[in-house]
């Protein structure tokens, strides 16, 4: 019985050391805002989940209750690393934590971005040309400047 | 009526009332009726004074049924009002070791109490302080119309009178000194009333720093007093052991616990006490000591600074920055003559000490005559009454050097009727300041008689006061002077000393009615000269300037012949306890002296002589003056006076200048040694900051990463 709860136990431990640990290094490896938020949620589950995992191996409650308190906190920081983050993109025009990097001490030089080597320049892709039928769809202008790609 | 103890007690608290009044609502309530507080504390403190002087006279009428003071007794009276205790040093002073009183050894305190005095010459000062005050500050009620400044002046002056009445009424060496800068410091703010003007602000510093010099002489004789006699007190005192508090002592100070066996307790003779001065009397031998020599000219020095004496008058000309009524009451009135009344007050230390007593004579008598011949050439009306200022208090110091109850009555009495008629020549000129716009250089005003009636009518007055024509105030305080000079030149230690400033006091008469009919002459008499520019405005000043004039026109009439009546004013001074004893001492050498015919006629001769020059020089024959200059300018007796006998310039070479190299060489020491060090130190956190800053490259994965790796660090060691 025990040696089945210990086993039990274990594999979510390393579940969750396994999320821990995907989400330091999502979070040291990534520049885009999002994504470094993305990784820090991740830890923060893979914390609950050793949470929940201890709490039922001690039959007490209270690391259960204490990952509901997390998930709501999780849900509140959201909303607010997500406001900060629009903020900052409106800001610079970019999710890239790089260009906030001016935020340096005034003395320090620049991080330089290391030079990529050259691709060779992907051609346009080629659409079949064909006549048009009906009438164009009709995109709203904001939309346009919103999603320049589009 | 009220007592002694509630009138001298109100007599400094209500300028003092006053001050914080104006003080505290003169600038934002009070505004242009600051004066209100003043005048009527000063209306009120003089009569408090009055009510002093009769109860004081009262009392120290000799009963008619005592006999003669005993024996070395000093005779008079003096009533001590303590208030507070202000400082206790425990066990500061052993006795009988050192100084005059050689005796067991026993330890004192060092016990300073706020202690009132109330005897004749208190009275007299209290009287004549508040009496001039309350004129002057009537006066400046008109001058001072208009005045940014004027619930400033007005709170200054308030000061000033609380700090003189209490520099005349305290009884204590110390209490002395602080208000004998309270009152310098008062003259500072003052003179520097005009503090935007860059003269008035260098002649209050001058006027500072030039009375530092006499206030250190000063400092050190109290010193040397606290060494020598163990107390300051000028009363003696009797200290008994605390009854509420054991292991400490207490202080009785009036006189009827002193001498009654009330109170057992240890009787400690003051400076200026009874016990001192028969210990002086049946002792003199033991008080004829270097250090008694040396305090009383370390005292003198301090006189000489705060009275404008050879060699620390330079101050005084230059004090006449500050505005007229300050002139009138401080710098000519009141304030100067504190040196005066200290040597009165100290008389029987300088009556001990015959050299000392000398060498003030010398000083008066050259103080005298030096300003006396600068006052003849200066063009500056306020600057001729200033030497005029220092040249009268050199007579009264002279008085004083003459160690005799005739002489320090005399100078008691010139110090009086000088407050009258100077504060009225001073109070004269500024009504024409205020007429012409300040035009001061008589050469630019003549024959103002006409515009100013009243004014020129007080000046008269004033000047012949001060001429010493009889029967106005100057002639009879001058004459008392003289006569005590030359009794003192009859017989006795520096007998041809005497005399020969007895000669130079009679010239010094000459100049004196030559100089103040001059600026009389050339001011309201001639062509009439009205600077141009204020013409229109030259007109007789409001009753609340006249007014005030008319009054110490009076007193300049009616007060000398009023004291000397009977010598009312000897006698009544020689009540005071330290003057008495001279007058025992006095009585058995010389005889009794009455009003002295030749002298009164010498002095008046020199004075019409006098008046009758300056008429035929400046009214009659100005084809005259020119060669009599020319002929004065040929002997190099005229730029020696026009020079003002070139102290500034000797002081500018010999002191200025080198402490101005001193002070540039300390200036280099600090810019370049000190804040080079400062700067150095001061360099060395922004070193340490530069090595850690690149810590801080603006990267949040660097952050992140140097967080992680901080926590693993900590982890290892925990696991260690």
């Amino acid at each position: 019985m025990h040696d089945a709860e210990l086993a039990l136990l274990s594999n979510y431990l390393v579940v969750g050391a396994i999320l821990f640990g995907l989400g330091v290094i999502g979070f040291l490896s990534r520049r885009n805002m999002i994504v470094m938020f993305l990784a820090v949620e991740m830890m923060l589950q893979g914390v609950s989940l050793s949470l929940v995992a201890w709490g039922r191996f001690y039959n007490d409650l209270a690391g259960q209750v204490l990952v509901l308190f997390i998930i709501a906190l999780a849900a509140c920081e959201a909303a607010l690393a997500l406001a900060l983050i629009v903020v900052l993109f409106r800001r610079r025009g970019t999710l890239d934590v790089i260009a906030w990097q001016d935020l340096r001490e005034a003395d320090q030089p620049p991080y330089a971005e290391e030079a990529l080597p050259e691709e060779p320049a992907e051609l346009p892709p080629r659409w079949p040309r064909l006549t048009p039928a009906g009438v164009p769809p009709e995109i709203p202008r904001e939309q346009t400047d919103y999603r320049p790609h589009v | 009526m009220f007592e002694i103890k509630t009138l001298l007690v109100l007599i400094p608290a209500l300028p003092l009332a006053a001050f914080v009044v104006t003080a505290a609502l003169g600038k934002k309530v009070l505004r242009q009726r600051s004066h209100v507080p003043l005048v009527a504390a000063l209306a009120a403190a003089f009569l408090a004074s009055l009510g002093l002087l009769a109860q004081v006279y009262r009392q120290s009428q000799p009963a008619a049924d005592a006999g003669p003071a005993s024996g070395h007794e000093a005779a008079g009276y003096e009533k001590i009002v303590p208030l507070w205790t202000w400082a206790v040093v425990d066990h500061a002073y052993t006795a009988g070791e050192r100084g005059l009183l050689a005796g067991p050894a026993e330890s004192r305190d060092f016990h300073v109490d706020v202690v009132l005095r109330a005897d004749t010459l208190t009275a007299v000062m209290l009287a004549a302080v508040t009496l001039v005050s309350l004129l002057v500050a009537v006066y400046s009620i008109g001058y001072m119309h208009g005045d940014p400044g004027y619930w400033r002046f007005f709170t200054y002056i308030a000061l000033f009178v609380f700090s003189m009445a209490m520099l005349v009424s305290v009884s204590n060496f110390v209490l002395l000194y602080v208000f004998w800068e309270a009152v310098g410091l008062c003259s500072y703010l003052l003179i520097g009333f005009w503090f935007q003007k860059p003269e008035a602000a260098a002649a209050g510093k001058k006027a500072f720093l030039v009375n530092r010099v006499g206030d250190f002489g000063f400092a050190l004789g109290v010193f040397l007093i606290w060494i020598t006699y163990g107390t300051l007190n000028f009363h003696d005192v009797k200290v008994a052991p605390d009854p509420r508090a054991p292991g400490r002592t207490v202080v009785y100070h009036d006189p009827a616990d002193v001498q009654n066996a009330k109170v057992a307790g240890t009787q400690i003779g003051g400076v200026l006490g009874r016990t001192t001065l028969a210990a002086m009397a049946e002792r003199p031998q033991l008080y004829h000591g270097a250090a008694l020599a040396a305090i009383c000219l370390l005292l003198m020095l301090g006189a000489c600074g705060k009275s404008a004496q050879l060699p620390l008058h330079v101050w005084l000309p230059d004090a006449m920055e500050g505005p007229t009524p300050v002139s009138a009451l401080i710098h000519a009135a009141t304030m100067v003559t504190a040196g005066v009344y200290m040597l009165a007050r100290c008389a029987p230390l300088f009556a001990a000490s015959p050299q000392a007593r000398q060498i003030v004579a010398v000083i008066g008598g050259a103080t005298a005559l030096m300003a006396a011949i600068v006052a003849v050439t200066q063009t500056d009306l306020k600057r001729i009454l200033a030497y005029s200022t220092i040249s009268q208090l050199g007579y009264m110091f002279l008085a004083m050097g003459t160690g005799t109850v005739l002489g320090i009555a005399a100078g008691m009495f010139h110090l009086v009727t000088h407050a009258f008629f100077k504060a009225l020549l001073f109070l004269g000129a500024g009504s024409v300041m205020h007429a012409t716009g300040g035009e001061i250089d008589i050469r630019r005003l003549g024959g103002l008689r006409r515009a100013m009636p009243v004014t020129c009518a007080t000046f008269l007055i004033g000047a012949l006061g001060l001429a010493g024509i009889v029967p106005l105030a100057g002639f009879w305080s001058k004459d008392a002077i003289l006569l005590a000079v030359r009794q003192q030149s009859a017989a006795g230690p520096g007998s041809t000393l005497y005399a020969a400033l007895y000669l130079a006091a009679l010239f010094t008469a000459l100049l004196t009615a030559f100089y103040s009919f001059r600026a009389f002459f050339v001011t309201f008499y001639g062509p009439t000269r009205i600077p141009p520019e204020t013409a229109h405005h030259a007109h007789e000043s409001p009753r609340v300037m006249t007014v005030p004039l008319v009054l110490l026109a009076v007193g300049t009439v009616v007060v000398g012949a009023l004291l000397e009546w009977n010598r009312v004013l000897e006698n009544f001074l020689a009540r005071t306890p330290s003057i008495s004893f001279l007058e025992a001492a006095a009585h058995a050498a010389q005889p009794e002296t009455g009003f002295d015919w030749s002298i009164a006629g010498w002095s008046t001769l020199v004075a019409a002589a006098g008046i009758a020059l300056a008429g035929a020089l400046y009214l009659a024959a100005p084809g005259l003056l020119g060669q009599l200059t020319a002929a004065m300018k040929a002997v190099g007796l005229y730029g020696l006076s026009a020079g003002k006998f070139f102290f500034d310039q000797a002081y500018g070479l010999a002191i200025v200048r080198p402490l101005e190299g001193l002070a540039r060489l300390s200036a280099w020491a600090d810019r370049v040694v000190i804040d080079g060090l400062v700067d150095r130190i001061g360099g060395l956190p922004p070193a340490l900051g530069s090595w850690l800053r690149p810590f801080q490259p603006g990267l949040v994965p660097f952050y992140a990463l140097a967080m992680l790796l901080g926590l693993l660090v900590l982890l290892g060691t925990m696991l260690i």
